[in-house]
């Protein structure tokens, strides 16, 4: 086990960022245990993604503290950026270089060894490595999306950030991807953005409300009834708070 | 639990870092060329109009006289083309979010950049030197020394790019673009020019005291270069995390 | 509203100390010989005609001419000291993220743009008074109509981003180096010949350094003063915003 990461992955406490009168995130607090996978919903300008960037170090609370894997996101950031990844809609690859070029790209970024044995490695788990020469931007949306997978483990991260992975994917995609997340989900934690909400719900241990900044709904998903949880999330959806 | 992967740390990733980015930023160009042929069509371009705003002055005109104001006009300008290249590519993908998640420090992101327009505008500079001697520079003989005319060169690229890059990572963001970059770059550039220009006449044009007029220069340039790179340096970080 | 107060009794203060310079300028200061401009003698008129001197130079209006100076240094100086606030705010504002700051330094901007425009309003007239033309490329103008463009690129680069921090976060960064590339431009001046009359401080008379001393003190309250205005009727605007936000909420 080693010092990878603590029992706690995520730790939010009264995490608050504001900008003069704009506030994006007021007053967050949750926990999430180690191996955990978060699903975190809520309408557009909720704070969803300002949270991510605040945990993957991206941006700094104005008031507040968040720890992830036990090192504080603004002390330790440089450490933790070593143990977290990130996949977002966009691919976050460069479309004129290869496959294998943006993958020994990002390995030499994190400074890892043998770099081209790992990029192998990676590129042979995601079914590219037939492409591996060919430039980004012939790739299709889930081949792009199997690519960036590839580019977020390099670094064999703890917590891993996935934000609204699915959108733009086709069905043959989604399944591709789902196989893929399935294989290496027990090693580490998830934390997730999405709209839809029966994904969402299906993959999740935890689940996370948000409206304007602030938290509607934590909880495990073993205490969730679903069809109470549809309902708070319709209305806030709706109306913009429950 | 995955283990952390052995890796490389401190000044010895930094200097990795470094080179991967400047080295995929110069692969990108070179495989795109975009920036590299329209910064020279430019400079050409340049050449034109010069010879059109010269076409009435007469045959007692001695083209020497302004031709380092000239070559510098051509510098500024095709520079500004260039300038943004490296970032367009980061913002057009994403990529830059992927590389602000990466244990990188960003003063190595400043300084990848800036080598990488520091070399293109060398480049330039080899290109249009010779073009603008054979156009305009053919009757004249040279007054001072002409390995000075590389060294001002040198030192008027270095300010150039430092401060390009980092106003240019501003501009990328902005609605105006390349407008909002020339607003902001060519006042900054004021003294630097100035001191270019005195420097080049001297080693063109020669005459009295021509050794004392460039080193004076020099010193100018050499000051403008280290107060303008060390400030950019440091607000790099701000800018580029925002 | 005791910001607004001050502000305003400041004004009034400063506005007085600077009316009272001007009149003391014109009516008790002797006239004085300053730099490669000479006076060969007091002339009555305020617009006399052009004359040749042992320096070489045409001038005209040379009595005009020195009295603009009570005017120009005065906003010169403010300019560059407003400047220098609105700097310190906007790396303050790098330090901590604070939004005040952004104000604080976008309005001392705006006020450094008043000012700068004041100093190059009464430089021009200065040069058309003491060398005939409106306008020399003469270092030490450029390099200040540099220092313009700078400001008016401040206020370009803030009305190209929507996005409120963003936009605090550039145009703070800009600030900063704009007002480090401004002590640059200066010593750049010192280091070329320039034709910019220079007036040692010893050198000047009791009784045209009395009036300039004020004229400086005035023009700074006035500075001060505009400045403090303009954050009081700031502040209010924001407080109407918080309001506006907590009742749609």
């Amino acid at each position: 086990m080693g010092d990878t990461c603590s029992d706690r992955a995520v730790e939010v406490r009264g995490l608050t960022r504001t900008f003069g009168v704009r506030r994006a995130l007021d007053d967050v607090t949750f926990d999430l245990p180690r191996g955990s996978f978060l699903s975190i919903f809520g309408p557009n300008g909720a704070g969803k993604t300002t949270l991510v960037k605040v945990l993957t170090t991206l941006m700094s609370p104005s008031k507040g503290s968040a720890r992830v894997c036990g090192l504080d996101v603004v002390a330790d950031a440089v450490e933790l950026r070593e143990r977290i990844g990130l996949i977002s809609h966009n691919p976050l690859l460069y479309p004129d270089l290869s496959a294998e070029e943006n993958l020994l790209f990002f390995a030499e970024m994190y400074g890892i060894d043998d770099p081209v044995g790992r990029v192998r490695e990676l590129l042979l788990s995601v079914e590219l490595d037939h492409r591996r020469l060919d430039l980004v931007r012939t790739f299709s949306r889930g081949m792009l999306q199997r690519l960036s997978i590839a580019r977020s483990l390099l670094h064999k991260p703890d917590v891993l950030f996935l934000d609204e992975p699915y959108s733009g994917l086709d069905p043959h995609a989604v399944e591709i991807f789902d196989s893929l997340i399935a294989q290496i989900r027990e090693d580490h934690t998830f934390v997730m953005i999405s709209h839809d909400l029966t994904k969402g719900l299906e993959l999740c241990s935890h689940a996370l409300i948000l409206a304007r900044g602030k938290v509607v709904l934590s909880a495990p998903r073993l205490e969730i009834d679903e069809d109470e949880f549809v309902a708070t999330y319709r209305a806030t959806v709706g109306t913009g708070v429950a | 639990m995955a283990e952390a992967s052995v890796r490389t740390r401190g000044r010895s990733l930094a200097w990795r870092q470094f080179k991967a980015i400047l080295r995929k930023d110069i692969v990108m160009e070179l495989r795109t060329k975009e920036m590299v042929t329209s910064m020279g069509i430019y400079a050409l371009l340049t050449m034109v109009i010069y010879q059109i705003a010269l076409s009435q002055a007469g045959t007692a005109f001695d083209p020497r006289d302004i031709a380092a104001g000239l070559l510098w006009l051509a510098f500024v300008f095709t520079s500004m083309l260039g300038l943004n290249r490296s970032l367009v590519h980061e913002k057009d993908q994403g990529c830059l979010e992927a590389l602000l998640l990466s244990p990188v420090d960003r003063p190595v992101i400043f300084f990848a950049k800036a080598v990488g327009n520091v070399i293109f505008l060398l480049i330039v500079q080899v290109f249009t030197i010779p073009v603008f001697a054979f156009l305009f520079l053919q009757q004249s003989a040279y007054g001072g020394d002409l390995w000075m005319i590389p060294v001002a060169l040198v030192g008027g690229a270095l300010g150039i790019a430092g401060v390009g890059t980092l106003l240019a990572t501003m501009s990328v963001n902005t609605k105006g673009k390349d407008v909002v970059l020339a607003v902001l770059f060519i006042p900054l550039m004021y003294p630097l020019l100035l001191a270019c220009v005195s420097a080049t006449t001297a080693a063109v044009l020669g005459g009295d005291g021509y050794v004392q007029q460039f080193w004076s220069a020099m010193g100018i340039i050499a000051a403008y270069d280290a107060i303008m790179i060390a400030a950019a340096y440091a607000l790099y970080e701000f800018v580029i995390g925002a | 509203m005791k910001q607004l107060k001050v502000g305003l009794v400041l004004l009034a203060i400063g506005g007085i100390l600077t009316t009272t310079a001007f009149f003391m300028a014109f009516f008790t200061a002797e006239v004085q010989r300053f730099g490669t401009v000479t006076l060969s003698e007091r002339i009555q008129t305020a617009f006399p005609l052009q004359d040749e001197t042992e320096a070489g130079f045409a001038y005209g209006r040379p009595w005009f001419s020195q009295k603009i100076f009570y005017f120009h240094v005065p906003v010169g100086l403010a300019s560059f000291l407003v400047f220098g606030a609105a700097a310190y705010f906007s790396i303050r504002f790098l330090m901590t993220r604070r939004r005040e700051y952004d104000t604080k330094s976008r309005v001392g901007m705006e006020t450094t743009l008043m000012f700068v425009v004041l100093t190059m309003i009464t430089g021009v007239l200065w040069t058309r008074a003491a060398w005939s033309v409106w306008w020399q490329w003469e270092p030490r103008l450029t390099t200040y109509f540099i220092m313009t463009l700078l400001i008016i690129g401040y206020f370009v680069l803030r009305n190209s981003i929507e996005d409120e921090e963003l936009r605090a976060v550039y145009s703070a960064a800009f600030a900063s180096i704009a007002f480090i590339n401004a002590p640059i431009s200066y010593a750049v001046t010192r280091l070329i010949p320039s034709n910019h009359p220079v007036v040692p401080k010893s050198e000047m008379a009791v009784s045209n350094l009395v009036p300039f001393l004020i004229a400086i003190a005035g023009m700074l309250m006035v500075g001060f003063a505009i400045y403090t205005i303009r954050m009081s009727e700031e502040r209010l605007s924001e407080r109407v915003g918080v309001l506006k936000e907590a009742l749609e909420s």
